[in-house]
Protein backbone atom coordinates (compact mmCIF):
# COMPACT_ATOMS: atom_id res chain seq x y z
CA UNK A 1 0.00 0.00 0.00
CA UNK A 2 1.22 3.50 0.68
CA UNK A 3 4.23 2.36 2.70
CA UNK A 4 5.24 -0.34 0.22
CA UNK A 5 4.96 2.17 -2.61
CA UNK A 6 7.14 4.57 -0.66
CA UNK A 7 9.79 1.88 -0.19
CA UNK A 8 9.63 0.88 -3.84
CA UNK A 9 10.01 4.48 -4.97
CA UNK A 10 12.87 5.22 -2.61
CA UNK A 11 14.78 2.08 -3.54
CA UNK A 12 14.36 2.67 -7.29
CA UNK A 13 15.15 6.37 -7.51
CA UNK A 14 17.80 8.52 -5.86
CA UNK A 15 17.28 12.12 -4.71
CA UNK A 16 13.59 11.63 -4.13
CA UNK A 17 11.48 12.59 -1.14
CA UNK A 18 8.29 10.68 -0.48
CA UNK A 19 5.83 11.50 2.26
CA UNK A 20 2.62 9.66 3.01
CA UNK A 21 -0.29 11.68 4.41
CA UNK A 22 -3.35 10.68 6.35
CA UNK A 23 -5.83 11.56 3.61
CA UNK A 24 -4.38 8.85 1.30
CA UNK A 25 -2.25 11.43 -0.46
CA UNK A 26 1.35 10.62 -1.34
CA UNK A 27 3.56 13.61 -2.04
CA UNK A 28 6.70 12.98 -4.07
CA UNK A 29 9.36 15.60 -4.77
CA UNK A 30 11.96 14.84 -7.40
CA UNK A 31 14.51 16.49 -9.66
CA UNK A 32 13.21 17.40 -13.07
CA UNK A 33 15.43 14.95 -15.00
CA UNK A 34 13.96 11.90 -13.26
CA UNK A 35 10.28 12.88 -13.54
CA UNK A 36 9.68 10.99 -16.77
CA UNK A 37 11.06 7.77 -15.33
CA UNK A 38 9.05 8.17 -12.14
CA UNK A 39 5.85 8.76 -14.10
CA UNK A 40 6.51 5.59 -16.11
CA UNK A 41 7.13 3.67 -12.90
CA UNK A 42 3.93 4.95 -11.31
CA UNK A 43 1.89 4.20 -14.41
CA UNK A 44 3.13 0.61 -14.36
CA UNK A 45 2.36 0.47 -10.64
CA UNK A 46 -1.31 1.09 -11.36
CA UNK A 47 -1.68 4.88 -11.29
CA UNK A 48 -2.95 5.01 -14.84
CA UNK A 49 -4.87 8.29 -14.82
CA UNK A 50 -3.13 11.64 -15.08
CA UNK A 51 -5.77 13.86 -13.53
CA UNK A 52 -4.01 17.19 -13.77
CA UNK A 53 -0.77 18.95 -14.48
CA UNK A 54 -0.56 22.15 -12.51
CA UNK A 55 2.13 24.64 -11.65
CA UNK A 56 2.77 27.00 -8.78
CA UNK A 57 4.97 30.08 -9.02
CA UNK A 58 7.02 30.27 -5.81
CA UNK A 59 8.49 33.68 -6.56
CA UNK A 60 10.46 33.96 -3.29
CA UNK A 61 12.34 30.71 -3.97
CA UNK A 62 12.70 31.69 -7.62
CA UNK A 63 11.22 28.43 -8.86
CA UNK A 64 8.09 27.30 -10.62
CA UNK A 65 6.87 24.01 -9.28
CA UNK A 66 5.28 21.58 -11.72
CA UNK A 67 2.76 19.21 -10.13
CA UNK A 68 1.53 15.98 -11.69
CA UNK A 69 -1.51 14.51 -10.00
CA UNK A 70 -2.09 10.82 -10.58
CA UNK A 71 -5.02 8.64 -9.62
CA UNK A 72 -6.10 5.17 -10.68
CA UNK A 73 -9.11 4.07 -12.71
CA UNK A 74 -9.52 0.65 -11.24
CA UNK A 75 -8.30 -1.21 -8.24
CA UNK A 76 -5.51 -3.61 -8.98
CA UNK A 77 -1.80 -3.69 -9.38
CA UNK A 78 0.75 -4.16 -6.68
CA UNK A 79 0.50 -0.77 -5.01
CA UNK A 80 -2.66 0.94 -6.19
CA UNK A 81 -5.08 -1.17 -4.22
CA UNK A 82 -7.22 1.72 -3.12
CA UNK A 83 -8.95 4.08 -5.52
CA UNK A 84 -8.76 6.72 -2.84
CA UNK A 85 -5.03 7.04 -3.21
CA UNK A 86 -3.60 9.84 -5.24
CA UNK A 87 -0.06 10.97 -5.89
CA UNK A 88 1.17 14.53 -6.22
CA UNK A 89 4.54 14.49 -7.96
CA UNK A 90 6.30 17.83 -7.73
CA UNK A 91 9.42 19.11 -9.39
CA UNK A 92 11.00 22.58 -9.21
CA UNK A 93 12.01 24.39 -12.38
CA UNK A 94 14.13 27.58 -12.34
CA UNK A 95 12.08 30.65 -13.25
CA UNK A 96 14.74 32.09 -15.56
CA UNK A 97 15.20 28.89 -17.56
CA UNK A 98 11.75 27.35 -17.61
CA UNK A 99 12.33 24.20 -19.61
CA UNK A 100 10.98 20.73 -19.24
CA UNK A 101 10.61 17.58 -21.31
CA UNK A 102 7.09 16.77 -22.41
CA UNK A 103 5.40 13.76 -20.81
CA UNK A 104 3.04 13.07 -23.72
CA UNK A 105 4.95 9.84 -24.40
CA UNK A 106 3.81 8.44 -21.06
CA UNK A 107 0.40 10.09 -20.70
CA UNK A 108 -1.12 11.22 -24.04
CA UNK A 109 -3.72 13.33 -22.21
CA UNK A 110 -0.97 15.67 -20.96
CA UNK A 111 -1.12 17.63 -24.21
CA UNK A 112 -3.62 20.42 -23.41
CA UNK A 113 -2.38 20.76 -19.83
CA UNK A 114 1.17 21.40 -21.03
CA UNK A 115 -0.12 23.81 -23.64
CA UNK A 116 -1.97 25.76 -20.98
CA UNK A 117 1.02 25.89 -18.64
CA UNK A 118 3.22 27.03 -21.50
CA UNK A 119 0.82 29.86 -22.17
CA UNK A 120 0.08 30.93 -18.60
CA UNK A 121 3.44 30.27 -16.94
CA UNK A 122 5.86 30.40 -19.86
CA UNK A 123 7.34 26.93 -19.43
CA UNK A 124 8.73 25.43 -22.63
CA UNK A 125 7.95 21.77 -23.06
CA UNK A 126 10.59 20.17 -25.28
CA UNK A 127 9.12 17.78 -27.82
CA UNK A 128 5.54 19.02 -27.51
CA UNK A 129 3.87 18.84 -30.95
CA UNK A 130 1.95 22.15 -30.75
CA UNK A 131 2.70 24.81 -28.18
CA UNK A 132 0.26 27.20 -29.81
CA UNK A 133 -1.93 29.65 -27.84
CA UNK A 134 -4.87 27.94 -26.17
CA UNK A 135 -6.90 30.39 -24.10
CA UNK A 136 -5.47 33.89 -24.38
CA UNK A 137 -5.99 36.32 -27.23
CA UNK A 138 -2.76 38.32 -27.16
CA UNK A 139 0.87 37.91 -26.28
CA UNK A 140 2.10 39.01 -22.86
CA UNK A 141 5.71 39.84 -21.99
CA UNK A 142 5.36 38.27 -18.57
CA UNK A 143 3.20 35.15 -18.67
CA UNK A 144 0.00 36.29 -16.92
CA UNK A 145 -0.32 33.63 -14.24
CA UNK A 146 3.15 34.34 -12.82
CA UNK A 147 3.16 36.19 -9.55
CA UNK A 148 5.09 39.20 -10.87
CA UNK A 149 2.42 39.94 -13.49
CA UNK A 150 0.79 43.15 -12.31
CA UNK A 151 -2.91 42.76 -13.07
CA UNK A 152 -3.82 46.27 -11.96
CA UNK A 153 -1.19 47.88 -14.15
CA UNK A 154 -2.27 45.71 -17.07
CA UNK A 155 -5.92 46.66 -16.68
CA UNK A 156 -5.07 50.37 -16.50
CA UNK A 157 -2.86 50.21 -19.57
CA UNK A 158 -5.23 48.18 -21.71
CA UNK A 159 -8.69 49.31 -20.69
CA UNK A 160 -8.12 52.88 -19.49
CA UNK A 161 -6.56 53.77 -22.82
CA UNK A 162 -9.87 53.10 -24.57
CA UNK A 163 -11.60 56.50 -24.95
CA UNK A 164 -15.04 56.78 -23.39
CA UNK A 165 -17.98 56.77 -25.76
CA UNK A 166 -19.92 59.67 -24.26
CA UNK A 167 -18.62 63.16 -25.00
CA UNK A 168 -17.23 64.92 -21.94
CA UNK A 169 -19.41 67.63 -20.48
CA UNK A 170 -18.03 71.13 -20.69
CA UNK B 1 -11.55 16.30 -54.02
CA UNK B 2 -10.41 19.67 -52.76
CA UNK B 3 -9.47 20.15 -49.13
CA UNK B 4 -11.27 22.95 -47.35
CA UNK B 5 -10.93 24.64 -44.01
CA UNK B 6 -14.24 25.03 -42.22
CA UNK B 7 -14.93 27.05 -39.10
CA UNK B 8 -17.51 25.40 -36.89
CA UNK B 9 -18.79 27.72 -34.15
CA UNK B 10 -18.44 29.65 -31.83
CA UNK B 11 -22.11 30.30 -32.57
CA UNK B 12 -23.72 27.16 -33.87
CA UNK B 13 -26.95 25.26 -33.29
CA UNK B 14 -25.03 22.06 -32.86
CA UNK B 15 -23.19 23.18 -29.78
CA UNK B 16 -23.87 24.70 -26.42
CA UNK B 17 -21.72 27.62 -25.38
CA UNK B 18 -18.96 29.52 -27.07
CA UNK B 19 -16.50 27.05 -28.43
CA UNK B 20 -15.24 26.65 -31.94
CA UNK B 21 -13.67 23.90 -33.95
CA UNK B 22 -11.53 24.35 -37.03
CA UNK B 23 -12.19 21.49 -39.38
CA UNK B 24 -10.16 20.37 -42.35
CA UNK B 25 -12.66 18.67 -44.64
CA UNK B 26 -12.72 16.82 -47.91
CA UNK B 27 -16.28 16.57 -49.19
CA UNK B 28 -18.23 16.07 -45.99
CA UNK B 29 -15.54 13.92 -44.36
CA UNK B 30 -13.39 15.50 -41.66
CA UNK B 31 -9.67 14.98 -42.06
CA UNK B 32 -8.55 16.88 -39.02
CA UNK B 33 -10.19 18.87 -36.24
CA UNK B 34 -8.72 21.47 -33.95
CA UNK B 35 -10.60 22.66 -30.90
CA UNK B 36 -10.34 26.39 -30.17
CA UNK B 37 -11.40 27.28 -26.65
CA UNK B 38 -10.81 30.67 -25.06
CA UNK B 39 -13.97 32.59 -25.94
CA UNK B 40 -15.01 32.48 -22.30
CA UNK B 41 -11.64 32.78 -20.59
CA UNK B 42 -12.25 35.02 -17.60
CA UNK B 43 -9.11 34.16 -15.66
CA UNK B 44 -10.96 32.99 -12.55
CA UNK B 45 -7.97 31.12 -11.20
CA UNK B 46 -5.93 34.31 -11.22
CA UNK B 47 -8.75 36.47 -9.87
CA UNK B 48 -9.17 34.09 -6.95
CA UNK B 49 -5.59 34.74 -5.84
CA UNK B 50 -6.62 38.34 -5.11
CA UNK B 51 -9.72 37.58 -3.04
CA UNK B 52 -10.18 36.16 0.43
CA UNK B 53 -11.25 32.58 0.99
CA UNK B 54 -14.91 33.51 1.44
CA UNK B 55 -15.01 36.17 -1.28
CA UNK B 56 -14.20 33.44 -3.79
CA UNK B 57 -17.54 31.66 -3.41
CA UNK B 58 -19.48 33.94 -5.78
CA UNK B 59 -16.66 33.45 -8.31
CA UNK B 60 -16.28 29.69 -8.30
CA UNK B 61 -19.90 28.93 -9.11
CA UNK B 62 -19.59 30.91 -12.34
CA UNK B 63 -16.99 28.51 -13.72
CA UNK B 64 -19.66 26.14 -14.93
CA UNK B 65 -22.86 27.90 -15.86
CA UNK B 66 -24.93 24.74 -16.21
CA UNK B 67 -24.22 23.23 -12.83
CA UNK B 68 -22.46 25.57 -10.42
CA UNK B 69 -23.15 23.42 -7.37
CA UNK B 70 -20.42 20.85 -7.71
CA UNK B 71 -17.81 23.57 -8.09
CA UNK B 72 -19.02 25.21 -4.86
CA UNK B 73 -18.83 21.82 -3.21
CA UNK B 74 -15.32 21.11 -4.30
CA UNK B 75 -14.00 24.51 -3.26
CA UNK B 76 -15.65 24.14 0.14
CA UNK B 77 -14.17 20.64 0.45
CA UNK B 78 -10.67 21.89 -0.33
CA UNK B 79 -10.94 24.81 2.13
CA UNK B 80 -12.25 22.44 4.80
CA UNK B 81 -9.38 20.07 4.19
CA UNK B 82 -6.74 22.81 4.43
CA UNK B 83 -8.29 24.56 7.43
CA UNK B 84 -9.35 21.27 9.05
CA UNK B 85 -12.97 22.22 9.57
CA UNK B 86 -15.46 19.54 10.57
CA UNK B 87 -18.85 19.31 8.88
CA UNK B 88 -21.92 18.21 10.89
CA UNK B 89 -23.55 14.91 9.97
CA UNK B 90 -26.77 16.46 8.75
CA UNK B 91 -24.94 18.89 6.49
CA UNK B 92 -23.40 15.92 4.66
CA UNK B 93 -26.89 14.67 3.84
CA UNK B 94 -28.17 18.10 2.86
CA UNK B 95 -25.16 18.53 0.59
CA UNK B 96 -25.68 15.17 -1.09
CA UNK B 97 -29.36 15.85 -1.71
CA UNK B 98 -28.56 19.29 -3.07
CA UNK B 99 -25.84 17.92 -5.37
CA UNK B 100 -28.07 15.14 -6.69
CA UNK B 101 -30.80 17.66 -7.38
CA UNK B 102 -28.22 19.68 -9.28
CA UNK B 103 -27.26 16.55 -11.24
CA UNK B 104 -30.89 15.98 -12.24
CA UNK B 105 -31.21 19.62 -13.36
CA UNK B 106 -27.97 19.47 -15.28
CA UNK B 107 -28.83 16.19 -17.00
CA UNK B 108 -32.21 17.59 -18.01
CA UNK B 109 -30.41 20.55 -19.53
CA UNK B 110 -28.05 18.14 -21.28
CA UNK B 111 -31.02 16.19 -22.59
CA UNK B 112 -32.53 19.43 -23.88
CA UNK B 113 -29.31 20.22 -25.75
CA UNK B 114 -29.03 16.75 -27.23
CA UNK B 115 -32.69 16.40 -28.22
CA UNK B 116 -32.71 19.92 -29.65
CA UNK B 117 -29.64 19.19 -31.74
CA UNK B 118 -31.21 16.01 -33.16
CA UNK B 119 -34.46 17.84 -33.93
CA UNK B 120 -36.61 16.28 -31.21
CA UNK B 121 -38.16 19.60 -30.30
CA UNK B 122 -40.96 18.21 -28.15
CA UNK B 123 -38.63 16.23 -25.93
CA UNK B 124 -36.33 19.23 -25.70
CA UNK B 125 -39.17 21.43 -24.47
CA UNK B 126 -40.24 18.84 -21.91
CA UNK B 127 -36.70 18.59 -20.57
CA UNK B 128 -36.41 22.36 -20.34
CA UNK B 129 -39.74 22.57 -18.52
CA UNK B 130 -38.72 19.89 -16.04
CA UNK B 131 -35.40 21.60 -15.46
CA UNK B 132 -37.35 24.74 -14.67
CA UNK B 133 -39.23 22.86 -11.95
CA UNK B 134 -35.88 21.88 -10.45
CA UNK B 135 -34.74 25.50 -10.62
CA UNK B 136 -37.90 26.51 -8.73
CA UNK B 137 -36.82 24.18 -5.95
CA UNK B 138 -33.40 25.79 -5.90
CA UNK B 139 -35.00 29.21 -5.76
CA UNK B 140 -37.00 28.27 -2.72
CA UNK B 141 -34.01 26.70 -1.02
CA UNK B 142 -31.28 29.23 -1.76
CA UNK B 143 -32.86 32.35 -3.24
CA UNK B 144 -31.08 31.96 -6.58
CA UNK B 145 -32.18 30.05 -9.64
CA UNK B 146 -28.92 29.48 -11.47
CA UNK B 147 -26.13 30.45 -9.06
CA UNK B 148 -26.90 29.30 -5.55
CA UNK B 149 -23.82 29.76 -3.31
CA UNK B 150 -25.43 27.40 -0.83
CA UNK B 151 -22.51 25.24 0.26
CA UNK B 152 -20.18 26.92 2.68
CA UNK B 153 -17.03 25.76 4.50
CA UNK B 154 -18.35 23.99 7.59
CA UNK B 155 -21.71 22.99 6.13
CA UNK B 156 -24.48 24.70 4.18
CA UNK B 157 -25.93 28.18 4.55
CA UNK B 158 -29.31 27.19 5.95
CA UNK B 159 -31.48 24.21 6.65
CA UNK B 160 -34.35 23.12 4.39
CA UNK B 161 -37.28 25.51 4.85
CA UNK B 162 -40.51 24.00 6.27
CA UNK B 163 -42.31 21.86 3.69
CA UNK B 164 -39.41 21.92 1.27
CA UNK B 165 -38.69 18.19 1.46
CA UNK B 166 -42.32 17.35 0.58
CA UNK B 167 -42.32 19.79 -2.28
CA UNK B 168 -39.09 18.29 -3.60
CA UNK B 169 -40.51 14.77 -3.42
CA UNK B 170 -43.67 15.86 -5.25
CA UNK B 171 -41.69 17.61 -7.99
CA UNK B 172 -39.39 14.63 -8.47
CA UNK B 173 -42.38 12.27 -8.60
CA UNK B 174 -44.02 14.37 -11.27
CA UNK B 175 -40.79 14.42 -13.32
CA UNK B 176 -40.34 10.69 -12.76
CA UNK B 177 -43.91 10.09 -13.93
CA UNK B 178 -42.87 11.38 -17.35
CA UNK B 179 -40.05 8.86 -17.79
CA UNK B 180 -42.29 6.49 -19.86
CA UNK B 181 -43.13 9.42 -22.13
CA UNK B 182 -39.46 10.28 -22.53
CA UNK B 183 -38.71 6.63 -23.26
CA UNK B 184 -41.36 6.18 -25.90
CA UNK B 185 -40.71 9.47 -27.69
CA UNK B 186 -36.96 9.64 -27.40
CA UNK B 187 -34.89 6.90 -25.81
CA UNK B 188 -36.66 3.98 -27.49
CA UNK B 189 -37.26 5.91 -30.67
CA UNK B 190 -35.86 4.33 -33.82
CA UNK B 191 -34.75 7.76 -35.08
CA UNK B 192 -32.61 8.35 -32.03
CA UNK B 193 -31.12 4.88 -32.38
CA UNK B 194 -30.28 5.36 -36.05
CA UNK B 195 -28.83 8.79 -35.43
CA UNK B 196 -26.69 7.99 -32.39
CA UNK B 197 -25.70 4.32 -32.67
CA UNK B 198 -22.05 3.92 -33.57
CA UNK B 199 -21.41 7.68 -33.61
CA UNK B 200 -18.27 8.83 -31.84
CA UNK B 201 -17.28 5.37 -30.76
CA UNK B 202 -14.60 5.04 -28.12
CA UNK B 203 -12.95 1.86 -26.85
CA UNK B 204 -12.22 1.31 -23.20
CA UNK B 205 -8.47 1.49 -23.76
CA UNK B 206 -8.74 4.77 -25.69
CA UNK B 207 -11.01 6.28 -23.06
CA UNK B 208 -8.51 5.55 -20.32
CA UNK B 209 -5.55 6.67 -22.36
CA UNK B 210 -7.12 10.03 -23.17
CA UNK B 211 -8.23 10.72 -19.62
CA UNK B 212 -11.99 10.26 -20.01
CA UNK B 213 -14.23 10.38 -16.95
CA UNK B 214 -17.93 10.43 -16.20
CA UNK B 215 -20.42 9.15 -18.79
CA UNK B 216 -17.80 9.04 -21.50
CA UNK B 217 -15.86 6.48 -19.46
CA UNK B 218 -18.87 4.64 -18.03
CA UNK B 219 -20.36 4.22 -21.50
CA UNK B 220 -17.33 2.09 -22.38
CA UNK B 221 -18.01 -0.33 -19.55
CA UNK B 222 -15.72 0.98 -16.79
CA UNK B 223 -17.62 1.16 -13.54
CA UNK B 224 -15.83 4.18 -12.15
CA UNK B 225 -17.50 6.91 -10.18
CA UNK B 226 -15.73 9.25 -7.75
CA UNK B 227 -18.75 9.01 -5.46
CA UNK B 228 -17.93 5.31 -5.04
CA UNK B 229 -14.16 5.46 -5.35
CA UNK B 230 -13.60 8.25 -2.85
CA UNK B 231 -16.93 8.83 -1.09
CA UNK B 232 -17.58 12.36 0.10
CA UNK B 233 -20.65 14.00 1.69
CA UNK B 234 -23.15 11.20 2.48
CA UNK B 235 -22.69 9.00 -0.59
CA UNK B 236 -21.39 6.09 1.46
CA UNK B 237 -24.39 6.20 3.79
CA UNK B 238 -26.98 4.92 1.34
CA UNK B 239 -27.09 2.12 -1.19
CA UNK B 240 -26.99 3.02 -4.86
CA UNK B 241 -25.64 1.74 -8.15
CA UNK B 242 -23.45 3.11 -10.94
CA UNK B 243 -25.14 2.79 -14.36
CA UNK B 244 -22.83 1.41 -17.05
CA UNK B 245 -23.11 0.69 -20.79
CA UNK B 246 -20.73 -1.24 -22.97
CA UNK B 247 -20.61 0.23 -26.47
CA UNK B 248 -18.88 3.56 -25.91
CA UNK B 249 -20.84 5.46 -28.58
CA UNK B 250 -23.15 8.49 -28.40
CA UNK B 251 -26.15 6.21 -27.92
CA UNK B 252 -24.61 4.57 -24.84
CA UNK B 253 -23.53 7.91 -23.39
CA UNK B 254 -27.03 9.35 -23.60
CA UNK B 255 -28.49 6.19 -22.08
CA UNK B 256 -26.01 6.41 -19.19
CA UNK B 257 -27.19 9.98 -18.61
CA UNK B 258 -30.81 8.81 -18.50
CA UNK B 259 -30.09 5.96 -16.07
CA UNK B 260 -28.03 8.25 -13.88
CA UNK B 261 -30.85 10.74 -13.61
CA UNK B 262 -33.22 8.04 -12.38
CA UNK B 263 -30.59 6.71 -9.96
CA UNK B 264 -30.11 10.25 -8.59
CA UNK B 265 -33.82 10.64 -7.91
CA UNK B 266 -33.91 7.31 -6.06
CA UNK B 267 -30.84 8.37 -4.12
CA UNK B 268 -32.51 11.62 -3.04
CA UNK B 269 -35.47 9.64 -1.63
CA UNK B 270 -33.12 7.31 0.26
CA UNK B 271 -31.06 10.22 1.60
CA UNK B 272 -34.20 12.03 2.77
CA UNK B 273 -35.28 8.93 4.69
CA UNK B 274 -31.89 8.47 6.33
CA UNK B 275 -31.27 12.14 7.12
CA UNK B 276 -30.45 12.71 10.81
CA UNK B 277 -31.47 15.71 12.89
CA UNK B 278 -29.00 18.34 14.03
CA UNK B 279 -27.25 21.53 12.99
CA UNK B 280 -26.33 22.13 9.36
CA UNK B 281 -23.22 24.23 9.83
CA UNK B 282 -20.26 24.72 12.11
CA UNK B 283 -19.10 28.22 12.81
CA UNK B 284 -16.03 29.32 10.87
CA UNK B 285 -13.56 32.00 12.04
CA UNK B 286 -14.11 35.66 11.17
CA UNK B 287 -13.79 35.66 7.37
CA UNK B 288 -11.94 38.97 7.34
CA UNK B 289 -9.14 37.62 9.52
CA UNK B 290 -9.14 34.06 8.36
CA UNK B 291 -5.65 32.77 7.62
CA UNK B 292 -5.45 29.18 6.49
CA UNK B 293 -2.30 27.21 7.36
CA UNK B 294 0.28 26.56 4.68
CA UNK B 295 -0.43 23.44 2.69
CA UNK B 296 -1.78 21.89 -0.47
CA UNK B 297 -4.75 19.70 -1.24
CA UNK B 298 -6.16 17.88 -4.23
CA UNK B 299 -9.83 17.07 -3.81
CA UNK B 300 -12.26 15.64 -6.33
CA UNK B 301 -15.94 14.98 -6.71
CA UNK B 302 -18.20 13.54 -9.38
CA UNK B 303 -19.87 16.38 -11.20
CA UNK B 304 -22.56 15.51 -13.71
CA UNK B 305 -19.86 15.43 -16.39
CA UNK B 306 -17.13 13.45 -14.69
CA UNK B 307 -14.32 13.91 -12.27
CA UNK B 308 -14.06 17.48 -11.08
CA UNK B 309 -10.82 18.16 -9.25
CA UNK B 310 -9.30 21.11 -7.46
CA UNK B 311 -5.67 21.64 -6.62
CA UNK B 312 -5.56 24.33 -3.94
CA UNK B 313 -2.38 25.76 -2.41
CA UNK B 314 -2.20 28.02 0.61
CA UNK B 315 0.91 29.84 1.77
CA UNK B 316 -0.56 30.65 5.16
CA UNK B 317 -2.32 33.84 4.08
CA UNK B 318 -5.90 35.07 3.92
CA UNK B 319 -6.13 34.35 0.19
CA UNK B 320 -5.40 31.24 -1.88
CA UNK B 321 -1.89 31.11 -3.33
CA UNK B 322 -2.80 28.97 -6.31
CA UNK B 323 -6.06 27.52 -7.54
CA UNK B 324 -6.31 25.06 -10.40
CA UNK B 325 -9.52 23.34 -11.41
CA UNK B 326 -9.48 20.01 -13.22
CA UNK B 327 -12.74 20.22 -15.06
CA UNK B 328 -14.17 17.13 -16.80
CA UNK B 329 -14.86 18.95 -20.07
CA UNK B 330 -11.17 19.73 -20.43
CA UNK B 331 -9.96 16.30 -21.59
CA UNK B 332 -13.32 15.57 -23.26
CA UNK B 333 -13.41 18.77 -25.29
CA UNK B 334 -9.74 19.20 -26.10
CA UNK B 335 -8.46 15.65 -26.62
CA UNK B 336 -11.26 13.17 -27.14
CA UNK B 337 -13.36 15.47 -29.34
CA UNK B 338 -10.42 16.08 -31.68
CA UNK B 339 -9.69 12.36 -31.93
CA UNK B 340 -13.31 11.32 -32.45
CA UNK B 341 -13.96 13.92 -35.13
CA UNK B 342 -11.26 12.49 -37.36
CA UNK B 343 -13.01 10.67 -40.24
CA UNK B 344 -16.45 11.65 -38.98
CA UNK B 345 -18.89 13.50 -41.22
CA UNK B 346 -19.74 17.18 -40.81
CA UNK B 347 -23.32 16.35 -39.81
CA UNK B 348 -22.05 14.45 -36.78
CA UNK B 349 -19.93 17.21 -35.24
CA UNK B 350 -22.66 18.53 -32.96
CA UNK B 351 -23.82 15.02 -32.21
CA UNK B 352 -20.38 13.95 -31.02
CA UNK B 353 -19.70 17.14 -29.12
CA UNK B 354 -22.96 17.23 -27.21
CA UNK B 355 -22.88 13.52 -26.48
CA UNK B 356 -19.44 14.08 -24.89
CA UNK B 357 -21.25 16.62 -22.70
CA UNK B 358 -18.73 19.39 -23.29
CA UNK B 359 -19.46 22.70 -21.57
CA UNK B 360 -17.31 25.54 -22.87
CA UNK B 361 -17.02 27.79 -19.76
CA UNK B 362 -15.60 24.84 -17.86
CA UNK B 363 -12.73 24.49 -20.30
CA UNK B 364 -11.82 28.17 -20.35
CA UNK B 365 -12.35 28.99 -16.69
Amino acid sequence: MSESLKEALESTFKDIQVSVHEDSRIAVTAESHSVLAILKFLKDAGFDHLALISSVDWIEDNVIELCFILTCYERGGEHANSQKMHIILKTPIPREQPQFKTVIGVFPNAEPYEREIHELFGIDFEGHPRLTPLLLERHYEIPPFRKDFDTRKYVEEVFDSIPSIEPEKT
Amino acid sequence: MRELELYFGPQHLGMVGNFSITLKVEGDRILEAQANPGYLHRGFEKLMEYRTWIQNFPLVCRINVVEPDHIEMIYAMAVEKLAQIEVPEKAHFVRSIYLELARVGSHLFGLWAYANMLGFDTVAQWAMYHRDLVLDLFEELTGGRVYHIYIWPGGVRRDFPPGFADKMVNTLHSIGGCVPDYDSTFFNNRLFYERAKGIGQLTQREAKEWGAMGQTLRATGVKFDVRKAEPYAAYDKVDWDVPVREDGDAYSRVWVIRDEMIESVHMIFKLLDAMPEGPVYNRIPNPFKWNIPKGEAYVRCESSRGELGLYLVSNGGDKPYRVHFRTPSYPHGLIILEKLLRNASIADVGNIMISLYVVAPEIDR
